[in-house]
């Protein structure tokens, strides 16, 4: 294939292993319209957002999986509820507004009217008007309005965490998860309450695939994210473990957190500054919290949604949204516990300046995105490499691997049968 | 003080087991005739913005042409979902051919 | 504005700064930029969204003139980004407090973005909140919060506002 600079129609993987990926798999809208297909609304469940952000009975929250718009809503019941933003009559995306509250769903165009699960409970004129002492108009007399209610997706929550999925079939989540991957997601989402912190939005215009890669690459923030290196927040040296689901879909880099300042491992990295310290000690002042249990972060990748976040004291999800094969939005939410002190929220919050769009160490993660798109695109034909650590795919008790990317391209693969 | 009674509508102009809308006051009042007895309930809708005259009176119960959320026409109770309020019913009686409103 | 009659002088001062502001940021002189703080200062780039939900989060969120520089450092020295150059178009400002120490004004503003390659993108679009005092060496940022309306970020923010 090296020599072969014709575009092909397809991916095309020249070997068995994943060591080796097809720009094509980040160029080709063919590709990303079936990816929504069989990773998005199929066998999969994907993050909608945390019950703390709709606490209250008619409170919701306007979210998408993959590009489908959904609502994800709290019922009289307290149940909460995840329905599609697609008018059952004649197909409109209704709900305008992000968030609020609401008794009942209604498409302003005809009016359809809907409850908090989704259920059609009324349409304008279904038995016709009322003329000259006539009735004209209305609904076929057949007309069900159970038949006609909003898409109801199936709805998992965890921790005060919300999956859903269109997929009726789906394995259940603790399945989907995998007992790895969910012993740290039950570490970070133990039972304690949220609280939410707000939010984080950016569109970054680079394929989807790539900010999962991100977060299994443990071979980037050493180098890419001086702040990282120079305090020790994530180096090379630092103990650390890979993990993955069995499926190799999810996965988790796991760090404990070093001493900082210079050794051998970090001197010969351009990025390491020895000189610079901070003006504002504030920007770090960690505080080591009893659920920890000793790693400093996990990075966790739950394919292909979200990505859950624990770096020292900054806790949030960075939900996945993609728009075309070459933009997606990155959504953080940042939220603590609901037993953090004034001072554990103000330190969450003041961490949270190395992450997000404008993150000391998050803003270049967008940039290098942006610029990987632009090389795929002039150069479809060619591919890129992901040998460190080898051609396999195993977990480590390292970060010199790129053994959770080839993990996740391999799932890749036989889920999109290529 | 003197009960408010009104004269609201002549009553062969309420078909049988049917509504109609009349105005009283500046207050939209439905009329419902039931086996020759008259009924009267505010006629907007407590949930969306229509009236009930363009319903359908069944079984004693209007249901809202808009959402098909019914009430009972004796008491004003909201029956069914969508509705959450119940509307307003009046006393009425019947004098010769006039239908009387009592409005407090 | 309150009781206080409008004060021309300030006003005519108040606008210079803010112009003076636009001309430090847009000319990249990180060192202007932070000598308009005062010491214990606020900056905060926050979304609307954020900002009307009373959720604290933000983009940015600096405490003092210590932030302020290891931020400069970060965007000269460490963050990775494709370089780009600024325009700030910031409105009149409407002042709504004034005492003789302190000024609280607001004044919209809009931020154009320009890559190497590029052509002008507006890329933040707002309001500025601010205190503003009034000291021997003239005026300072108490605080200053940069209210956007974007709902997303154009990929990343990587120089103040």
């Amino acid at each position: 294939m090296s020599n072969d600079t014709r575009i092909p129609l397809q991916p095309v993987w020249d070997q068995p292993d994943t060591s080796r990926i097809p720009f094509k798999v980040y160029t080709d809208e063919q590709t990303h319209q079936q990816e929504l297909e069989k990773l998005f609304y199929r066998n999969h469940w994907c993050y909608v957002g945390l019950e703390a952000e709709i606490p209250e009975p008619g409170d919701f929250k306007r979210t998408v999986i993959g590009e489908r718009s959904v609502i994800m809503v709290r019922d009289n019941e307290g149940m909460i509820n995840v329905v599609e933003n697609v008018c059952a009559h004649r197909g409109m995306r209704f709900c305008r507004k992000k968030h609020g509250n609401a008794k009942e769903l209604v498409c302003p165009y005809h009016q359809w009217n809907y409850d908090l699960k989704g259920n059609l409970q009324g349409v304008p004129f279904r038995r016709g008007v009322k003329q000259d002492g006539e009735v004209k108009g209305g609904m076929p007399k057949d007309f069900k309005p159970a038949e006609h209610g909003l898409t109801q997706l199936r709805v998992a929550q965890r921790g005060g965490v919300v999956f859903a999925s269109f997929d009726e079939n789906v394995e259940p989540f603790e399945e989907f998860i995998g007992p790895q991957m969910l012993h740290y997601f039950d570490r970070l989402f133990n039972g304690r309450k949220l609280k939410l912190l707000g939010y984080n939005k950016q569109r970054i215009p680079g394929n989807w695939k790539l900010m999962q890669e991100n977060i299994k690459d443990p071979y980037h923030p050493g180098l890419l994210h001086t702040w990282f290196v120079t305090f020790g927040l994530w180096r090379a040296d630092n103990r650390s473990e890979l993990k993955m689901d069995e499926h190799h879909r999810h996965a988790a880099m796991i760090s404990t957190r070093g001493q900082g300042g210079k050794n051998a491992q970090t001197t010969n990295v351009s990025s390491f500054k020895e000189e610079m310290k901070l003006n504002d000690p504030r920007f770090l002042d960690v505080e080591v919290e009893p659920w920890w249990n000793g790693p400093t972060a996990v990075m966790m990748t739950v394919f292909p949604s979200v990505i859950l976040q624990q770096q020292v004291n900054s806790v949030s999800t960075r939900h996945i949204q993609p728009n075309g094969h070459d933009s997606f939005d990155f959504v953080w939410t940042h939220f603590g516990f609901e037993d953090d002190t004034p001072e554990m929220t103000e330190r969450r919050l003041r961490q949270a300046n190395l992450f997000g769009p404008a993150g000391f160490v998050s803003a270049d993660d967008g940039e290098v995105i942006e610029f990987s798109q632009e090389g795929f695109e002039q150069k479809p034909f060619h591919r890129s490499l992901a040998e460190l650590g080898g051609r396999e795919i195993e977990e480590t008790d390292h970060m010199v691997s790129e053994t959770l990317i080839r993990g996740m391209y391999e799932y890749w693969r036989k889920q999109m049968e290529v | 003080m003197s009960e408010n009674w009104i004269p609201v509508s002549e009553l062969e102009a309420i078909p049988d087991d049917d509504v109609i809308g009349v105005a009283v006051n500046g207050h939209q009042i439905a009329l419902y005739k039931v086996d020759g007895e008259v009924f009267a309930t505010d006629n907007v809708c407590s949930h969306g913005q229509a009236l009930l005259s363009d319903g359908f009176l069944e079984d004693g119960e209007i249901e809202c042409p808009l959402h098909q959320g019914r009430f009972c026409i004796k008491s004003g109770k909201a029956m069914c979902d969508p509705l959450t309020e119940d509307i307003r019913t009046y006393t009425t009686r019947v004098e010769g051919e006039e239908v009387m409103l009592l409005l407090d | 504005m309150n009781s206080t009659t409008m004060n021309m002088e300030i006003y005519l001062q108040l606008t210079q700064f803010y112009q003076d502001y636009a001309a430090a940021v847009d000319a990249a002189d990180w060192d202007s930029w932070i000598e308009m703080f005062a010491d214990d200062c606020t900056y905060r780039i926050q979304s609307r969204e954020n900002h009307e939900r009373n959720l604290p989060m933000a983009a940015l969120s600096l405490d003092g003139k210590g932030m302020l520089k290891d931020r400069i450092y970060g965007i000269t020295e460490t963050i990775f980004h494709d370089p780009y150059m600024q325009n700030h178009v910031i409105a009149a400002p409407r002042i709504l407090g004034l005492s003789p120490d302190l000024i609280e004004a607001q004044a919209n503003y809009a931020v154009f973005r320009t890559k190497n390659d590029g052509i002008a993108q507006v890329f933040n679009v707002g309001r500025y909140i601010d205190r503003i005092r009034q000291t021997a060496d003239g005026l300072r940022i108490e605080s200053r919060i940069c209210v956007f309306d974007n709902d997303m970020i154009l990929n990343s923010l990587i120089y103040p506002i």
